[in-house]
């Protein structure tokens, strides 16, 4: 128990440690606008389907949810807009980045750790070039960045999936459940889900990333190194959610209004 | 410092509570092709990684090129690994370039050469360990044999005035086995590099070798020409020449 609580301690440290090594990466050798892009649109395209579809579907089920309870006080009519709400301030956010912690945290990992064993990340060093701007910096900001189109994308389904739910399950017309959508989400909701998508995405890119860079011991190794990044992204994740929630958004309503 | 172009003054590197190189001094004179020979876990991997700077000495002196190069800053060993050339165990080729982006990933880093230049250098250096029409294939593509190829080809692309092999021969067929030591042999003649090659092929280092160097848990327990280690006296030595003569 000791041992696996100094392990823990030892990983934030690391993680802190090697973000450290990016950020002062980032700003003296900064990796080419190019290479970002191209990141960017693999981890999009990597996840793209499973979001589009992942969106739709809690887009229902908040509509469902939700017509059980505001079909008892006859409030049909607020469904498309609280159900929009929830999913642009807490669901969509969370959704991608589960769905990015799957797929391409996993993903990152596995990778990096196989360049780390077969010596790949040893050789760009050799080489004359520096691991951190060649490989994590491209990664760790194309994770960021296609975490916002995801999340676009996953709303974007969600409202879709919302609607289909709003006129089979609770017989609500097109209009009746778009017409609350822009008073009950202001843009308090929008900035508020932005910013929690960029907190979940800097810690899946900045764990995904640390874990596979310092993978070590062959295929087992990487096998360890997948496993710790899906364990600490989904915790990572869960923390980060609440101290947005309790800390971020009272913050952000405080400069907002 | 003496004339010669590598040299350790008593390095120690620890890892925890292991000792994996316990004191050691040697040295490698210009154009030489220097064998360090030994069991597996004998440090043998360490010492060329503390070498190009992957690893850093506890204590002692690491002299490349007239440079003490053991507490240099990470920004100061890009000149020093211009001039040490490293091919790994493994291949180690970026499995998203081709070959060609491989062989030239070295060249584009160090040097500021136009895109024809680079690529005369990358046919040249292909040339060099007999391979053609690959650059356009990925590394995946092609066989393990030729993988150490390209990797050598990427190592030599960049001009180092020192080639550093880690168990090139690993994982290789004899026939492969014979054309990579004949390729040491022929590259450190024709570009006149000072060569250190990692190994536990007793059979290869006496056909190649200029100076053979014996480790055995962190320690040299015996160097010499190889026709002054076949007369060792030492039972690591002697248990090596045995194999040797086996395979031969």
């Amino acid at each position: 128990m000791l041992n696996k609580m100094v392990g823990i301690i030892d990983d934030i440290g690391g993680v802190t440690l090697f973000m450290k090594e990016v950020f002062r990466t980032g700003i003296k050798t900064p990796c080419t606008f190019s290479e970002i892009m191209d990141q960017t649109w693999k981890v999009t395209i990597q996840s793209l389907s499973t979001t589009a579809m992942a969106g739709f579907f809690v887009g229902a089920i908040m509509t469902v949810q939700f017509t059980l309870q505001v079909s008892q006080f006859g409030a049909l009519g607020y469904l498309g807009g609280l159900a929009t709400s929830g999913t642009i301030r807490e669901v969509g956010p969370l959704l991608i980045a589960f769905m990015l912690s799957g797929k391409v945290g996993a993903f990152t990992s596995a990778e990096l750790g196989t360049m780390r064993v077969t010596e790949q990340i040893d050789a760009i060093k050799c080489l004359g070039a520096n691991p951190i701007q060649e490989i994590i910096l491209p990664r760790f900001v194309g994770i960021i960045l296609s975490s916002f189109f995801l999340l676009t994308i996953g709303l974007f389904m969600s409202i879709w999936g919302g609607l289909l739910m709003g006129i089979v399950f609770s017989g609500i017309s097109i209009e009746e459940y778009v017409r609350h959508i822009p008073n009950i989400v202001s843009p308090v909701s929008i900035v508020t889900g932005l910013f929690k998508c960029f907190v979940f995405a800097f810690v899946l890119a900045s764990i995904c990333t640390y874990k596979g860079y310092n993978a070590t011991g062959g295929a087992k190794g990487v096998g360890k190194a997948v496993v710790d990044t899906a364990v600490f992204t989904m915790i990572g994740i869960v923390i980060a959610d609440w101290v947005t929630s309790a800390i971020g958004e009272s913050v952000m309503e405080l400069f907002l209004k | 410092m003496s004339d010669a172009q590598v040299q350790f003054i008593n390095v120690i590197k620890s890892f925890g509570d292991r000792t994996i190189l316990k004191g050691i001094s040697f040295e490698a004179k210009q154009g030489e092709i220097l064998f360090i020979l030994g069991t597996s876990g004998t440090g043998k991997s360490v010492l060329l990684k503390n070498l190009v700077g992957l690893l850093r000495p506890d204590t002692g002196e690491i002299w490349v090129d007239g440079e003490e190069v053991s507490q240099i800053s990470e920004e100061k060993y890009f000149d020093i690994r211009k001039k040490c050339g490293m091919v790994f165990q493994h291949p180690a080729l970026f499995d998203s370039l081709t070959v060609f982006e491989n062989v030239a990933f070295g060249v584009r880093k160090h040097y500021d050469y136009p895109e024809e230049k680079i690529k005369e250098i990358v046919k040249k250096c292909l040339k060099l360990v007999h391979l053609d029409d690959v650059e356009e294939k990925l590394p995946q593509d092609i066989s393990y044999g030729m993988q150490k190829r390209v990797s050598l080809a990427r190592t030599v692309a960049i001009s180092p005035k020192i080639l550093l092999f880690d168990e090139p021969t690993t994982g290789l067929d004899p026939v492969t086995t014979n054309a990579v030591n004949q390729l040491i042999l022929d590259l450190s003649k024709t570009l006149k590099t000072t060569s250190l090659v990692v190994s536990h092929d007793m059979h290869c280092a006496l056909a190649i070798a200029d100076r053979i160097i014996v480790l055995d848990k962190g320690n040299i327990v015996d160097q010499g020409t190889p026709a002054e280690l076949k007369a060792s006296k030492h039972p690591l030595v002697k248990e090596f020449l045995m194999e040797a003569t086996t395979h031969a």
